[in-house]
C-alpha cells in the first residue's frame, strides 16, 4: 500500500513541481508571433517589421527585453514535434519575439497589442495565461486524483489492520484473557498489539517505499533514455524525496493508531 | 475481604446459574466450594475474579462495591486476587519463569528483581530444575504447581482455586492442599472450587456447598442463602 501511495504522492509532487518551473519561467513573459509573410510581402520588408516591432517592443514601459528568435531557436522549438529535420523551408511559420517583462511593473497589454497590430496586422500576442491556466488545472486535477488514491490507501490500510488485529485478538484469546484476568490494563494489552502494528506498518512500509523509489528512479532513466522532449524530466528534488520519507513513518502510526483503537474496543466488551 | 449479598448470575436469557447468593469470607479464611458438576462453583469463581457481572445483586471486594468499579479500578483489584484455572492456562510459548513471571510484568515490575523472585517461588512449589522448560512439556502435577506459582506470586489478598486437584492423583492433591494451607498462614484468603468431596473431607475448613443455584454453609454459621436461609450451621 505504501508503494502505491509512494507512486500517488510521486506523481502528484511531480506534477507540482513541473507546473511550478513553467509557471515561473513563462509568468513573466510573453511571446510574439508575427504571421509569416503573405506571397506579396518582399523578405525586407517582413524582416522590417519584425524589427521595428523589436524596437517598439524594447521602448514599451514595462518590457525588460525582447528578442527576436533566430530559425535555429525556432527549428529547436519545433524539434519535439517535427523531429531532428528541423522546419522545411517551404513550411511557413510566424516569426517569433520572445518579451521578457520587468517583474512586477505596470504594463498595459491592451495598449500594447493595439500599437503593435498598427505595425504588423494579424499580429498574435501571447502571455501564455490561458496555457498555463489550462496546465494549472490539469496539475490540480492530477493532484487531487492523488489525493483521493492516497486517502482510499489509507482507508483500505485501516480496514486490513482492523481485520488484521481482529484476527490477532482471535488468535490470543487465550493470552489476552489471561492478561485480563491477573490484573492487565487495557491499555498494557492494547500495548501489546500496537507496538506490534507499528513494526509491521514501519518494515512493511520502508519495503514499499525501496520498491516505488526503485520504480521512480527507473521510470525517470528510462524516459531520459528514449530523448523524449515533450514530456518533463521525471527527477523528484530533495524536498519531495523527504515528503516520500514521511510514508513509512505516517503509515506505521495509522496502523498502531488502527491497532490500539481496535484492542481498546474489543476489551470494553469484557467485564 | 468478600461480600455477596443476594447475587444472582445467568448467561443471557438462560436459567439461573446462582440464584441469590449470600455469604462472606473474612480476611485470612480458607474455604471450600463444592457441589457437583455444573452447580455454579467455576461461574462463582468468575464472579470473584470479576470475569463477569451478576444479573442481580451486590458484591464487595476488598471493601469496595463492584459494581462502582471503573475499568482502571477492576485491573487494580484483579491484581489483588490470584487464580488457579482447572485448565491451569499456561502459555505455551513462554517458559516456566516467564509464565509465573507475568503477573508482576502486568504491574511493571522489570529485571533481574523479578527473575530472582519467580525462581525462589519455583523452588519453593519444587520446579527449580525445571525453570526454562515449556508447559507442553512438563507433567499435569508440574503444570498445576506452575498455575498455583504464578496465581501467588504477586502476593494476592485472595486466592481462587478451580478444582486444582482436578488433574493430579490423591497424594499430589493433599501435597497442593497443603500448599494452599501454606499460604493462607501466610495471610491469603484461599476459596477453593471442588467436586472432591473425599479431599474437602480431610481437611477442617469450611465449606460453601452449592446445589441448583442455591448456597448453603457447612462447618461455619455466616454463609446464607435465600432459599437455604437458616440451614447453615
Amino acid at each position: 500500500m505504501v508503494y502505491l501511495a509512494s507512486l500517488a504522492v510521486a506523481a502528484a509532487l511531480l506534477v507540482h513541481q513541473v507546473t511550478e518551473r513553467w509557471e515561473m519561467s513563462l509568468a513573466d513573459g510573453l511571446t510574439i508571433q508575427v504571421p509569416p509573410p503573405s506571397e506579396e510581402d518582399a523578405g525586407a520588408v517582413y524582416s522590417a517589421r519584425v524589427d521595428q516591432l523589436v524596437r517598439l517592443l524594447g521602448e514599451w514601459p514595462g518590457v525588460g527585453q525582447a528578442r527576436h528568435l533566430g530559425p535555429a531557436e525556432v527549428s529547436a522549438l519545433l524539434e519535439p514535434w517535427l523531429g531532428e529535420a528541423g522546419v522545411s523551408q517551404d513550411l511557413p511559420v510566424p516569426a517569433l519575439i520572445a518579451v521578457e517583462l520587468v517583474p512586477g511593473a505596470a504594463f498595459d497589454l491592451a495598449a500594447l497589442t493595439a500599437e503593435m497590430r498598427g505595425v504588423a496586422p494579424g499580429v498574435l500576442v501571447d502571455d501564455h495565461q490561458k496555457w498555463l491556466g489550462d496546465l494549472l488545472v490539469l496539475g490540480q486535477s492530477i493532484k487531487i486524483g492523488a489525493l483521493v488514491v492516497v486517502l482510499l490507501i489509507i482507508a483500505s490500510a485501516v480496514t486490513a489492520v482492523v481485520f488484521l488485529t481482529r484476527t490477532g485478538l482471535a488468535i490470543h484469546q487465550k493470552v489476552i484473557s489471561l492478561l485480563h484476568v491477573i490484573g492487565a490494563h487495557d491499555s498494557y494489552i492494547a500495548r501489546q498489539f500496537q507496538i506490534h502494528a507499528l513494526r509491521l506498518g514501519l518494515a512493511g512500509g520502508l519495503f514499499g517505499l525501496c520498491l516505488a523509489a526503485a520504480t521512480i528512479l527507473s521510470a525517470g532513466a528510462w524516459l531520459r533514455s528514449t530523448e523524449n522532449e515533450v514530456l518533463p524530466d521525471l527527477a523528484l528534488s530533495l524536498g519531495s524525496w523527504s515528503v516520500l520519507l514521511l510514508l513509512p513513518p505516517a503509515t506505521a502510526l495509522v496502523a498502531m493508531v488502527t491497532a490500539r483503537i481496535t484492542v481498546l474496543r474489543s476489551l470494553a466488551r469484557m467485564p | 475481604m468478600v461480600r455477596f449479598e443476594e447475587v444472582s448470575l445467568r448467561y443471557d436469557a438462560g436459567p439461573e446459574i446462582l440464584s441469590r447468593v449470600s455469604f462472606a469470607l473474612d480476611p485470612g479464611s480458607f474455604h471450600f466450594v463444592t457441589g457437583p458438576s455444573g452447580a455454579g462453583k467455576s461461574s462463582l469463581l468468575r464472579l470473584l475474579f470479576l470475569g463477569l457481572q451478576p444479573s442481580d445483586g451486590r458484591f464487595s471486594l476488598f471493601g469496595r462495591d463492584v459494581a462502582g468499579l471503573n475499568r482502571d479500578e477492576r485491573a487494580l483489584v484483579r491484581r489483588r486476587i490470584g487464580v488457579v484455572f482447572q485448565d491451569f492456562r499456561l502459555l505455551d510459548h513462554l517458559t516456566v519463569v516467564e509464565n509465573v513471571a507475568l503477573p508482576l510484568r502486568v504491574t511493571g515490575q522489570k529485571g533481574q528483581k523479578i527473575h530472582e523472585h519467580v525462581t525462589e517461588l519455583l523452588s519453593w512449589v519444587g520446579l527449580a530444575e525445571q525453570l526454562n522448560a515449556h508447559p507442553p512439556t512438563l507433567s499435569g502435577g508440574q503444570q498445576q504447581r506452575v498455575a498455583i506459582a504464578r496465581a501467588v506470586i504477586a502476593r494476592p489478598s485472595l486466592l481462587l482455586a478451580d478444582e486444582p486437584t482436578g488433574n493430579v492423583d490423591d497424594r499430589l492433591a493433599v501435597r497442593l492442599l497443603y500448599l494452599f494451607e501454606e499460604l493462607n498462614k501466610l495471610g491469603t484468603t484461599v476459596l477453593i472450587a471442588t467436586h472432591n468431596e473425599s479431599l474437602v473431607a480431610r481437611f477442617s475448613h469450611p465449606v460453601l456447598r452449592l446445589k441448583d443455584g442455591s448456597m448453603t454453609l457447612e462447618r461455619a454459621a455466616y454463609a446464607t442463602s435465600s432459599s437455604t436461609a437458616g440451614t447453615a450451621a
